[in-house]
């Protein structure tokens, strides 16, 4: 579905990516690393707010280098970004519309998705009449969540989703990745591995711009590298 | 709405100043929304004024026409300017047309053939033969219009676009809004309508001259306008240039000049005690007390 092949980017003179390939295919893929590995960097390329010096960038056959964000986001690629980005004076209902509103195949459906967001996160319901910024922060990351779902995108991309949540929120978010699966691939990044490793199928390890390791939740969950950097054992 | 039928020549004219303002705040409000500020608004008026003079004065375009035009020459204005420089929003637009003003007054005084140069130029009638009744018409029909796009701009699809672009074009670019085209179209209509009433403003004077045209007060006071009313809302712009344009007037009666230092004075005040304007006040109380 989504291949990146051996991008570089930089910054200035700094090296952020080096050579990158990852791939995702019908399914949940992991992104981990520490601050600064390049997670967000590797997401603005695929989301064409950062553009490559090397390498290409294809989504279900088509190049997206050269692609303006917006056609990107056309194309069926959703991104919910870090920080929750949400539009906290307008009500719940408005942000959740804003995320189909510009997107022609999703604006036929937003009658059906907003269902399905709603059955994802029941609480969003509640609150529909309220402004954004008055909701918790669980309930905006949800509501960040669903304002990407509403664009009935066949790739999701969520960057650090877990960003300063109580664990029990985080366990809940994650435990509706599983859904969101049905609808559409996921590509999460994260720095908190121990939680989306239940969460998903494969992943990636970024440090320093460069693929460390790659597999399976379990072959990660069960690598030395893995489990003293990240899992804390 | 209907009382210029009782009240006398001058309450007609006052009417009509304030509805020109009113015009021109929610227009500079309309484009703030997306998130960029415009120091431009006494340019369009004055491209519209200039435009719609010489046409009247030199094809002997019927009025009212050349108010349209006055409209499209400020439309086609802002299209130039916006898509040069609204692919860089924010400060840089801001600067822009800040120099438009300064720019286009020089370019009008130095070419006295055709513009009259530095004296202006006087036109041989005032629209309608100066009947102060059919003027008030005039701009309370070119109000309605700019209220009716100012709510049509709340109520579609244009409102997430322009809502999110003021807030996060990161977002706005993702949720696939193409940021650029939205924000000159926006750019466009606005410019059009502040021609259009710069053009109905000469007509209805029938002269325009550098200094009075793109006199920046026709910038300063909108704004002042939205700040007291409440930006980011039909309502807010209303309710400033109603209330600043008929505290402007009574003042200058009582103290020349005097109206100068209330709008000071004002601007002061509610940037202090209420940020968000008298719309933004009532809609807070309004949710608090639901």
């Amino acid at each position: 579905m989504l291949a990146v092949r051996g991008i570089d980017n930089y910054y200035g003179k700094l090296h952020v990516l080096r050579a990158l390939t990852i791939e995702v295919g019908r399914e949940s893929v992991g992104l981990f690393g520490p601050n600064g590995a390049g997670k967000t960097t590797l997401i603005n390329a695929i989301m064409g707010l950062a553009r490559p010096a090397r390498g290409e960038i294809v989504f279900e056959g088509r190049s997206l280098l050269g692609l303006a964000p917006h056609q990107i986001a056309h194309l069926g690629i959703a991104l919910v970004p870090q920080e929750r980005e949400l539009f906290p004076l307008m009500a719940v209902k408005g942000n959740l519309e804003s995320g189909a509103a510009h997107i022609p195949a999703a604006r036929e459906k937003m009658k059906s998705t907003m269902e399905f967001v709603f059955e994802l996160f029941p609480i969003l319901k509640q609150r529909l009449g309220q402004p954004a910024g008055t909701l918790s922060g669980g309930e905006q990351r949800m509501l960040a969540i669903g304002r990407a779902l509403m664009a009935n995108p066949k790739l999701i991309i969520l960057d650090e989703p877990s960003l300063g949540l109580q664990p029990s929120v985080v366990t809940h978010l994650f435990g509706t990745l599983k859904e969101i699966k049905q609808k559409a691939s996921i590509l999460l990044a994260e720095q908190n591995v121990r939680q989306s490793l239940k969460a998903i199928d494969r992943g990636y390890v970024l440090e320093n711009g460069e693929i460390a390791l790659e597999g399976d939740a379990a072959s990660l969950a069960g690598n030395e590298h893995v489990k003293r950097s990240y899992l804390g054992l | 709405m209907a009382f210029p039928l009782y009240a006398g020549v001058y309450l007609q004219h006052t009417a009509t100043i304030i509805l020109t303002y009113l015009c021109l705040a929610l227009s500079w409000d309309m484009l703030v929304r997306t998130g960029q500020i415009s120091f431009g608004v006494a340019g369009f008026f004055g491209i519209g004024a200039y435009s719609a003079a010489l046409t009247a004065l030199n094809l002997k375009l019927d009025p009212l026409l050349s108010i349209a035009v006055g409209g499209l020459a400020a439309m086609a204005a802002a299209l130039v300017l916006g898509l040069t420089t609204l692919q860089l929003r924010g400060m840089y637009f801001a600067i822009t047309t800040l120099a438009l003003t300064e720019i286009f007054r020089v370019i009008v005084r130095n070419l006295p053939g055709l513009t009259g140069g530095p004296e202006g130029t006087v036109l041989p009638s005032a629209i309608f033969d100066g009947d102060p009744t059919k003027t008030y018409w005039l701009l309370l029909a070119i109000a309605l219009v700019t209220i009716a796009i100012s709510e049509a701009f709340q109520r579609t699809r244009v409102y997430f676009a322009i809502t999110s672009i003021r807030h996060d074009e990161m977002v706005a670019r993702s949720s696939g809004l193409d940021i650029f085209k939205y924000a000159v179209f926006v750019f466009a209509v606005t410019s059009a309508i502040q021609g259009i009433v710069g053009a109905s403003f000469a007509q209805q004077y029938a002269f325009v001259s550098p200094e009075g045209t793109f006199d920046i007060d026709f910038t300063l006071l909108p704004i002042a306008m939205c700040l007291l009313g409440g930006m980011h809302s039909t309502l807010g712009p209303i309710i400033g240039a109603l209330v600043l344009g008929s505290v402007a007037e009574y003042l200058k009666l009582q103290l020349p000049y005097g109206h100068l230092l209330v709008y000071g004075a004002v601007i002061t005040l509610v940037i202090l005690l209420m940020p968000q304007g008298v719309a933004g006040k009532m809609k807070e109380q309004f949710v608090r007390e639901q």
